[in-house]
């Protein structure tokens, strides 16, 4: 334990949450400098754990007195850098609220605090036969206030959607302290769906001290498929024509060679290290009826020159493969000592054409990239491999990623499906909008956060406009 | 522009502007003092009476499809196009809007958008909020403004889809919307459950915990099941209640769905069932009932899916000549009543439940009324806790209240 620092700021959050939640020596606050985004590093002046939302509002409201800005976290899991402390200020870690106060099956929500680990509720939820649909790959780790913030996706989401089909509502605590109540387990609630841009605001409007989600019922039975190709195309095409027979199925992952490689080394799941690519394909529901759409899934792969369609005949196969999928991020740690995932969208029919484009950018910057997807949504994840103690490589992985996700945006898509645009994808933002569209999520901003303190510099560029307050750029090194 | 007058929700005359270009939509925006879009009327009912001389604009003139990529299941149009021409638009391709949508023919779908319409099937398949991916339209200065995009999956920038969605057009003019699509249903059935005042609840919850995965559940009382049923040309089963559990998918999750459901409740309750064609005329007239002259005066209650049959049984015991009806899965009932009621016996319907749904955090909007009966029924009910955030983002979006003025909660 190093020495914890005496401010005015740490004093006041001493008082106000006990010493035991406040972290303000420099070592302790390393940990903090940044979150999975890693290009940006800076520390917070101190990170602060309340365990209410009481203690958030009297946090938020030292904050608004001392003229110092504050940033919210969860999990610290966001790749697009949501968490950077940017002018130092207060971190809020949400951490230690991490309770589900209220299940209700019969009304089927949930309410819970933010910082409870969205794996968590679907497991208190399983012996009833529910879960939380959201199912981010970082699901063991990452937080339901950090799904909110950055309105997560996972592989389920093709059939289930994205966290903000599955949240009812939200208290949010606005950066002057007030406590707002948006939505709730009741539907149709009249006035503006101020919850559905609350969710995927990326921290920027407030913290959010509690959150009702909708529970999902279990899908009764799976039928799991692993498609092998020898080309990305004939996988891509099977995706369109499985879903063009008006089957929708819980997910379309694809996995390329590359890929395939690491999570074989890592997992031994029997994956064909010579095919071009794999997709995973299930469909989910009621046992009846799944057979039909999986025979009809089996005969459209064979149609795109499937070499072999595999079936997980037993739940532990599934699982298996599944967690081959999820876990994939970590098995690329096998291939390069660093790697870069990046988040893309284009429409899915644009898939062949943004792959080879991802393959020759590759080649251009002498760079491996792997492919694992949400190929269903269009949704892709190039993985740039690299060595980050070599400057040069991490020039060129910034300049394929920022050039990946230009193509993205000309093949009439987006930079982002699921990760954010944080810090990270700021720069994109003037290319994806107009200056009037950005105007006006200012003014939406605004209305909510309108002295920019909470979170600063982040979802909006500020070049131009007169956007953010410029005192959220000073450290309280008081 | 040929410009006329006309009466909105017995304000007026107003002058009628029909702006065929989103140019000459944006010259109207900057030269005016309040604006009332419009597009097939089917939704002008909702919300507070206008109150401030202004220019109503018809937006039927934008009614083009931008982009329709079938293949990915998403299409691109202007939003005075109907949502029958869409439909028209959607179906050669196999693809749908799962919105239930009533008088398509005339609905636009920029007021349906506005309205946040939905019907009977939002229980398997949600709300426009759920399939409105990417959104245009038109600010205060006349400026066209975007957000989303064209992509089902995307998380860049505010969603400013969400807001405009159910904001009674009181934050822009949505001009262009793009829309996430479904395939159209292998095959749909319609089961029909008689029922008891005294079982009802039970069928309630036996369907929310039943093996089967319902799209909607229906709960019609007798006037609102001779109502609909009437309407389909088929005469109503000889119940007190009626509830009415929807299936869709393919020919085996459907048949099964079926099975396993007379299996579940048909020992106890009875059961009739109809598949594929035949559920066509009843469909239909479940989403056309809300627009029917029987629904002159209609209120909407909000409550938890689980306090939904309490709430009709009492709704019905008080005023037995009102049409009941309700999304069971949802927690959303309808009352209505064809305007025989004097306006003391509607406020006083309103006021007993406005006092049921506060005491389980629900609330109660009037849906219809006659226009003059707006001055003494508060249409939107006291506002919820959120209402300041609500005002702010109204005064950013609309500094000079120019569009739809004290039309929505609150008089905002
Ligand atoms: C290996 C790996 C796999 C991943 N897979 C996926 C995936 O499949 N799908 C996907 O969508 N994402 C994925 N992610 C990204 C990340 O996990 C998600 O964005 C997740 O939702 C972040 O949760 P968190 O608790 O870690 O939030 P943090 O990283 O702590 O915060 C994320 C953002 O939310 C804000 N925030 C956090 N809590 C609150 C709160 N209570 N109130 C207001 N704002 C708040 C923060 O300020 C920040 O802007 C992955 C990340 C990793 C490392």
């Amino acid at each position: 334990m190093t020495t914890a620092v005496a401010t005015p700021l740490a004093e006041r959050m001493r008082a106000v949450v006990g010493p035991a939640n406040v972290l303000s020596s420099p070592s302790d606050l390393l940990v903090y400098e940044c979150d999975g985004f890693t290009i940006e590093k800076n520390q917070p002046d101190i990170v602060v754990f309340p365990t209410s939302t009481e203690q958030i509002v009297a946090i938020v409201k030292a904050c608004h007195e001392l003229g110092v800005p504050f940033v919210p976290r969860g999990a610290g899991t966001s790749l697009a850098g949501g968490c950077l402390p940017i002018g130092g200020g207060v971190m809020i870690a949400l951490t230690r609220m991490k309770r589900i106060l209220e299940v209700n099956y019969r009304d089927r929500y949930a309410i819970i605090e933010p910082g409870v680990v969205n794996l968590w509720l679907t497991n208190h939820l399983k012996p009833r036969g529910y879960h939380f649909a959201p199912d981010p790959s970082s699901q063991g780790a990452c937080t339901i206030g950090g799904n909110v913030a950055t309105n997560s996706g996972g592989p389920h989401t093709l059939k289930y959607g994205v966290t903000v089909n599955h949240v009812l509502g939200v208290e949010l605590v606005l950066p002057d302290g007030q406590v707002v109540p948006t939505g709730g387990p009741v539907e149709d609630m009249p006035g503006y769906d101020l919850t559905g841009v609350i969710v995927g605001s990326e921290g920027t409007f407030g913290v959010a001290s509690k959150v009702w989600v909708r529970i999902t019922r279990n899908p009764e039975a799976y039928r799991t498929l692993l498609g092998v190709f020898e080309t990305v195309d004939d996988a891509t095409n099977t995706i369109s024509d499985i879903i063009g027979a008006g089957i929708i199925p819980g997910a379309l992952e694809m996995l390329d060679s590359l890929i395939l490689q690491a999570v074989e080394a890592a997992f031994h799941f029997g994956f064909p290290l010579d095919a071009g690519a794999v997709l995973i394909m299930e469909v989910d529901g009621l046992d009846a009826g799944l057979d039909q759409d999986a025979e009809r899934i089996i005969e459209i792969a064979k149609k795109n020159h499937a070499r072999e369609v595999r079936k997980a005949n037993t739940e532990a196969e599934r699982l298996l493969l599944w967690k081959s999928r999820k876990q994939a991020f970590g098995a690329v740690g096998r291939l390069a000592p660093s790697y870069c995932t990046q988040d893309g969208v284009v429409p899915r029919t644009k898939l062949p054409a943004v792959l080879k484009f991802i393959q020759h950018v590759g080649v251009k910057y002498a760079l491996k990239i792997a492919n694992v997807f949400h190929a269903g949504d269009g949704n892709i994840h190039p993985i740039l491999l690299f060595d980050e103690r070599d400057p040069d490589q991490v020039k060129r992985v910034l300049s394929a990623s920022n050039e990946i996700l230009d193509e993205c945006i000309r093949l009439g898509g987006s930079v982002t499906g699921e990760h954010g645009i944080g810090v990270e994808k700021i720069d994109f933002m003037p290319k994806l909008f107009a200056p009037d569209d950005l105007a006006m999520m200012l003014r939406l901003r605004n209305a909510f956060n309108p002295d920019g303190r909470c979170s600063p510099r982040k979802m909006l560029p500020t070049a131009g406009a007169c956007i953010e307050q410029s005192k959220a750029g000073r450290h309280a090194a008081m | 522009m040929s410009a006329t007058t006309c009466v909105l929700d017995g304000f007026g005359p107003l002058d009628v502007a029909r702006p065929g270009s989103v140019n000459e939509l944006g010259d109207l925006i900057r030269a005016a003092t309040a604006l009332y879009p419009f597009g097939g009327k089917t939704q002008m009912g909702l919300g507070n009476a206008p109150t401030r001389p202004g220019v109503a604009v018809d937006l039927r003139g934008l009614a083009e499809v931008i982009d329709f990529p079938a293949r990915d299941m998403t299409i691109t149009v202007e939003a005075g196009m109907t949502l029958e021409r869409l439909r028209g638009i959607l179906e050669p391709e196999n693809l749908r809007l799962p919105i239930d949508v009533p008088e398509s023919t005339r609905a636009t779908l920029g007021g349906v958008l506005a309205a946040n319409v939905s019907g009977a099937r939002r229980y398997g398949y949600g709300t426009l909020r759920d399939y409105v991916i990417g959104i245009s339209a038109l600010n205060d200065e006349g400026n066209v403004f975007k957000a989303g995009g064209r992509v089902v999956k995307n998380v860049a920038g505010y969603d400013l889809c969400k807001l405009l969605v159910g904001s009674l057009g009181t934050l822009g003019i949505i001009t262009q919307v793009t829309l996430k699509l479904r395939p159209l249903a292998e095959q749909q059935a319609l089961i029909c459950l008689p029922s008891d005042a005294a079982q009802l609840e039970a069928i309630l919850t036996s369907l929310s915990d039943s093996r089967t995965r319902p799209v909607c559940i229906e709960v019609l009382n007798r006037s609102a099941a001779n109502c609909v049923f009437g309407q389909a040309a088929l005469k109503a089963p000889a119940a007190p209640w009626i509830v009415l559990v929807g299936y869709e998918g393919n020919g085996d999750a459907v048949s099964w769905q079926v099975q396993q459901l007379v299996k579940e409740v048909g020992a106890h309750f009875g059961l009739q069932a109809r598949i594929d064609f035949t559920t066509h005329s009843l469909c239909c007239a479940l989403t056309e009932y809300a627009s029917t002259a029987a629904c002159a005066l209609t209120f909407r209650a909000s409550l938890p899916p689980s306090r939904t049959a309490a709430f009709c049984l009492q709704a019905d015991r008080d005023a037995p000549q009102s049409a009941v009806r309700a999304h069971g899965g949802n927690g959303i009932v309808h009352g209505h009543w064809p305007g025989d009621l004097t306006k003391e016996q509607a406020a006083s319907i309103l006021t007993t439940w406005r006092e049921r749904a506060a005491q389980v955090r629900g609330s109660v909007i009037v849906q219809r009324c006659a226009h003059p009966w707006k001055q003494s029924l508060d249409v939107w009910g006291p506002p919820t806790n959120d209402i300041r955030l609500m005002r702010e983002v109204k005064a950013k979006f609309d500094p000079r209240s120019i569009f739809n003025p004290g039309r929505f909660v609150d008089g905002i």
